[in-house]
């Protein structure tokens, strides 16, 4: 076996805002697949005169693999058939595979694309854990990036039984085994309570419109299901608190919702994802506002709290969610193509293909409410970048985002296209003048996620970090300059080089164990054997033998 | 059971797309010797577990090295390969079956070409389904239209649909309606509560009567309608709506717009109530193979890399091609007994390379064959029930070389 490989790199501008570093011209020294203080004089070098370097881009919040993700793709034939991608040409004649893009691009093509955008850690945000082994079958012919899946919980029906009974100790115990056995990472909660009641059949009762509506028994509501999962992830010190999709996504007046959520756990640590999605105004059939403002300051107030974005980006989308009533909506709404599949015992799935229009009312709004998260955001470390790709948009469309961020011009110009109808009380139409810099694009892209999914080697260039870096070509056109990184290296090999990718090594799977007490697989035994359709000893996603 | 008998439990069986993971396989010298749990069909496609063992070019044994080398010849220097998947792969084996149409830009395509119709159907339209053991927490009313499950689908209301109890069926069997509705010749299970008949001629019209009934437009008041627009009513009461068809072909072609058809009303009463459909669909893992095209490719069938990246030929796949002549070479991978009659016909005519369960019995005679395990029986890995939920495979008996292994082999002899 060879020497470690040696790579310093030399005279790039740093941004390492975990480590304090803000723009400071020096070295970065790589062996093997970390970083290191320093090395030998005559270690090779890679010439970053000019470029800035940092740490390798983390999104930890997009749908990539999986059940949902893939009746997404089998949905949009036309999509890939428009956007072909042939297989890379690969250093040293090393295979390589030919796919698709749009929206939801094939498994190679996504990591292909990942790593082309300077991103090597993503996390999958919504796993049935019924269907856990795909999403790891899907992650396995995924190259490149580092990924872990957030499991799905908050409608399944053991769950809700425990809260019912009143165990949130078995509660705890059964995410902590859920967890393990799906080889996940953290804990998801979608529309808590919301989807059970969609599959709980007709009559007026489709979804939980507020956290205290019961679902099922009296004694289960949203509320509990969050305080449950909260308190559990938190109990199991897991790397990741719970990662929570509120109730009522997507509707007029929604910001009351969030925000009695965010109060239930008050003092706990918990992540709002997407919350672009979950900040509006007004009421249904009466139109729409902005409520941006009261949900980034209760964020600003409370420094237990995360968030990320969900910025919606004018074009095509597909929206694919376990909140199955959501997708119904749309679906009722637009007439367009409408998948539902309702996932036993467990959550659901919804897609709909869709497309934000400039012209668009609700669009306009919608990409207006995401900025103004972002530009009146006080902490830049617990409010990350995500277009909830491929919800929002697709992650390509991640450096016109940083655009949007850096570049008020730009931005402003943007701001005269869209539909103003619903724009006013926005932030954003009272004149934002706030410009990201480049260290805040590093801490909302990279050291602030890692640091959130407590990946502490990660999202930094440290001694002893993972070598996942990304050097790019100063430009001023942000969006150009985050499109096409000159060089991307991920645990040490360099991936892009001139920016073209050149090598797809595989890339690692993130999970947690946590430990439980085994009582609880007693119970869950019986429970199988009532109720599941699927033997409890091939549950999972482990290897059997 | 004798002292040497050896038991595996939990076993997954790809007899059909129930894909029963309950079964208890005793083992006795290497041979199966009891499938307890499965069903007829699935004890048939379980057997006694033997299989040829042989490789064979040009009819005659041969090392493997020589079957390999020969292969990879015939593909590599083809103008217009064909990779087919027939059934009866894991999904690792399908993946790498992908990888070698990749790396070949050939034209690949699978056993769901003949079920291509309700593919299309979701599309174009999406659909609104549910797992299997969704239908049976809730469904309080179950329609068959124009299929008994109990003929290629044996266990399918005894685990899912129909018999056991749920959350919102708390007495099973009692807690629910069923209802058959008999199309044409296609006749609904015996032991119905309600029949409804539909001519056979009549059943597009038929569906779109009812959708327009589920959503209160005015559907007239043809005689022949009344039967249908009754059962739409019904069905728009019920509280969770199975709508039950047969995704695999039958005697008689499958009509795209039926499927269509079928789709867009069980979507329609996801407003009155909820409605899942469910599309039964054939064993051997058919589902991955959709599966695993759609991750790797973006299209779950007829995928066609001639141009080094995958394009969706669902009109002209492997069927067309043969017909047509342009196939110069062909792979087959999977159980050749499970190739529809016409490819058969037309792979006889072509230089073609089996590796699979019995590849070496092919009716088409290939000039290369390499037998192989039976996924589920002698290899491992995962497979997928009709309705994509992954399962974990537990083979019983070792066997010969698993497929996946022959086909990287092939990869890695032809350069990738």
């Amino acid at each position: 076996m060879s020497a470690a490989r040696q790579l310093r790199i030399s005279g790039g501008t740093v941004y390492d805002p975990a480590n304090g570093v803000d723009g400071r011209v020096r070295d970065v020294c790589i062996e093997g697949d970390r970083i290191v203080d320093d090395l030998p004089a005559g270690a090779p070098r890679l010439d970053a005169r000019g470029m800035i370097v940092m740490p390798g881009g983390v999104d930890m919040h997009a749908h990539i693999a999986g059940s949902s993700v893939n009746q997404g793709r089998r949905l949009l034939p036309e999509e890939h058939m428009a956007d072909p991608v042939p297989a890379p040409r690969l250093a040293d004649g090393a295979a390589a595979r030919s796919g698709t893009g749009g929206t939801i691009p094939s498994t190679f093509t996504t990591g292909y694309r990942y790593a082309g955008l300077g991103y090597t850690t993503v996390m999958e945000a919504a796993v049935a854990p019924l269907a856990a082994r795909q999403a790891h079958a899907e992650l396995d012919d995924t190259p490149i990036i580092d990924a872990g899946c957030f499991v799905l919980l908050g409608n399944d029906d053991y769950l809700l039984r425990q809260l019912a009974a009143g165990e949130p100790t078995r509660a705890r115990d059964y995410a902590a085994w859920l967890l393990g056995v799906t080889r996940g990472y953290a804990i998801k909660i979608v529309n808590p309570g919301g989807i059970a009641r969609w599959k709980a059949g007709g009559g007026a009762e489709r979804n939980v419109s507020g956290i205290d509506d019961p679902v099922g028994s009296s004694s289960v509501t949203p509320r509990k299901i969050l305080e449950a999962l909260a308190g559990a992830a938190n109990a199991l010190e897991l790397p990741h608190p719970v990662h929570i999709h509120c109730n009522n996504l997507g509707q007029p007046g929604n910001v009351a919702t969030t925000l009695e959520s965010m109060r239930a756990l008050a003092g706990q640590r918990a992540h709002f994802t997407h919350i672009q999605f979950h900040s509006y105004g007004g009421e249904q059939g009466k139109g729409w506002t902005s409520a941006a403002r009261d949900v980034i300051e209760h964020v600003n107030a409370h420094p237990e709290i995360s968030v990320d974005v969900g910025q919606v980006m004018f074009g095509p989308a597909t929206t694919v969610t376990a909140d199955g009533p959501v997708e119904y909506l749309l679906h009722a709404s637009t007439g367009r193509r409408w998948v539902n599949i309702d996932i036993e015992l467990e959550t659901g799935c919804g897609i709909v293909p869709y497309s934000y229009k400039e012209t668009a009312a609700v669009a306009a709004l919608q990409w207006a409410v995401g900025l103004e998260l972002f530009l009146l955001a006080r902490d830049p470390w617990r409010v990350v970048l995500s277009t909830d790709h491929p919800n929002g948009g697709s992650f390509l469309s991640y450096p016109r985002l940083i655009r949007l961020l850096m570049d008020r011009a730009y931005r402003d110009e943007q701001l005269k296209h869209v539909n103003q109808r619903m724009l006013a009380g926005s932030a954003l139409l009272d004149g934002l003048a706030r410009e990201y810099t480049l260290s805040e694009i590093a801490v909302v892209t990279r050291a602030g996620p890692a640091r959130l999914l407590g990946l502490k080697n990660k999202g930094q260039l440290g001694a002893g970090a993972d070598a996942d870096i990304t050097i790019y070509a100063d430009d001023p056109d942000r969006a150009q300059m985050f499109a096409t990184p000159r060089h991307v290296i991920k645990g040490g090999v360099v991936v892009v080089e001139e920016g073209q990718l050149r090598r797809a090594p595989t890339g690692r799977r993130l999970t947690v164990r946590p430990e439980y007490d085994a009582a609880v697989t007693r119970d869950l035994e019986r429970f199988f054997d009532d109720y599941a359709c699927v033997a409890f000893a091939n549950y999972g996603a482990e290897p059997v033998t | 059971m004798s002292p040497t008998a050896r038991t595996v439990e939990h076993v997954t069986c790809l007899g059909c797309g129930c894909a029963c993971d309950d079964i208890t396989v005793v083992v006795q010298q290497d041979r199966i010797a009891e499938t307890r749990n499965a069903c007829a069909l699935g004890a048939a496609w379980f057997g006694d577990g033997r299989l040829p063992q042989d490789v064979r070019v040009n009819g005659r044994p041969a090392p493997l090295e020589q079957a390999l080398g020969e292969a990879a010849r015939t593909l590599g220097t083809a103008q217009r390969p064909l990779v087919y998947l027939a059934a009866d792969l894991s999904c690792e084996a399908q993946r790498e079956a992908v990888a070698l149409s990749d790396r070949l830009g050939a034209m690949l395509d699978s056993v769901t070409a003949a079920a291509a119709a309700g593919v299309l159907a979701a599309q174009r339209r999406g659909r609104a389904g549910a797992t299997l053991g969704e239908i049976r927490q809730r469904a309080d009313v179950i329609v068959f239209w124009g299929v008994d499950p109990a003929e290629r689908y044996p266990r399918f209301a005894a685990r899912y649909a129909v018999e056991p109890r749920g959350l919102a069926a708390p007495r099973g069997r009692a807690s629910r309606t069923v209802i058959a509705v008999d199309v044409g010749t296609g006749r609904g299970p015996a032991d119905a509560d309600v029949r409804v008949a539909i001519a056979g001629g009549d059943e597009v019209d038929a569906l779109g009567v009812m959708r327009a009934t589920v959503q209160g437009r005015v559907a007239g008041d043809d005689a022949r309608f009344r039967g249908a627009a009754e059962l739409a009513r019904r069905m728009s009461q019920g509280h969770y709506v199975a709508l039950v068809a047969d995704g695999e072909p039958g005697a008689v072609p499958a009509d795209p717009d039926r499927a269509e058809a079928l789709v867009t009303l069980a979507q329609a009463l996801n407003a009155p109530t909820r409605c899942a459909m469910v599309v039964l669909r054939g064993g051997g893992n058919r589902s991955g193979a959709d599966a695993v095209l759609t991750w790797q490719t973006g299209f779950p069938f007829a995928v066609d890399f001639a141009a080094r990246f995958p394009t969706y030929r669902p009109h002209a796949g492997a069927a067309a091609l043969l017909a047509a002549g342009e196939i110069d070479a062909a792979l087959v991978v999977g159980s050749p007994a499970s190739v529809p009659e016409p490819l058969v016909g037309a792979l006889r005519r072509l230089p073609s390379i089996a590796i699979g369960p019995r590849a070496s019995a092919a009716s088409f005679e290939p000039a290369v064959a390499v037998d192989a395990g039976v996924a589920g029986i002698h290899e491992g890995g995962t497979a997928f029930r009709m309705d994509d939920v992954p399962l974990p495979l537990r083979p019983p008996l070792a066997g010969p070389p698993t497929a996946a292994g022959v086909l990287r082999s092939l990869r890695e002899r032809l350069g990738a």
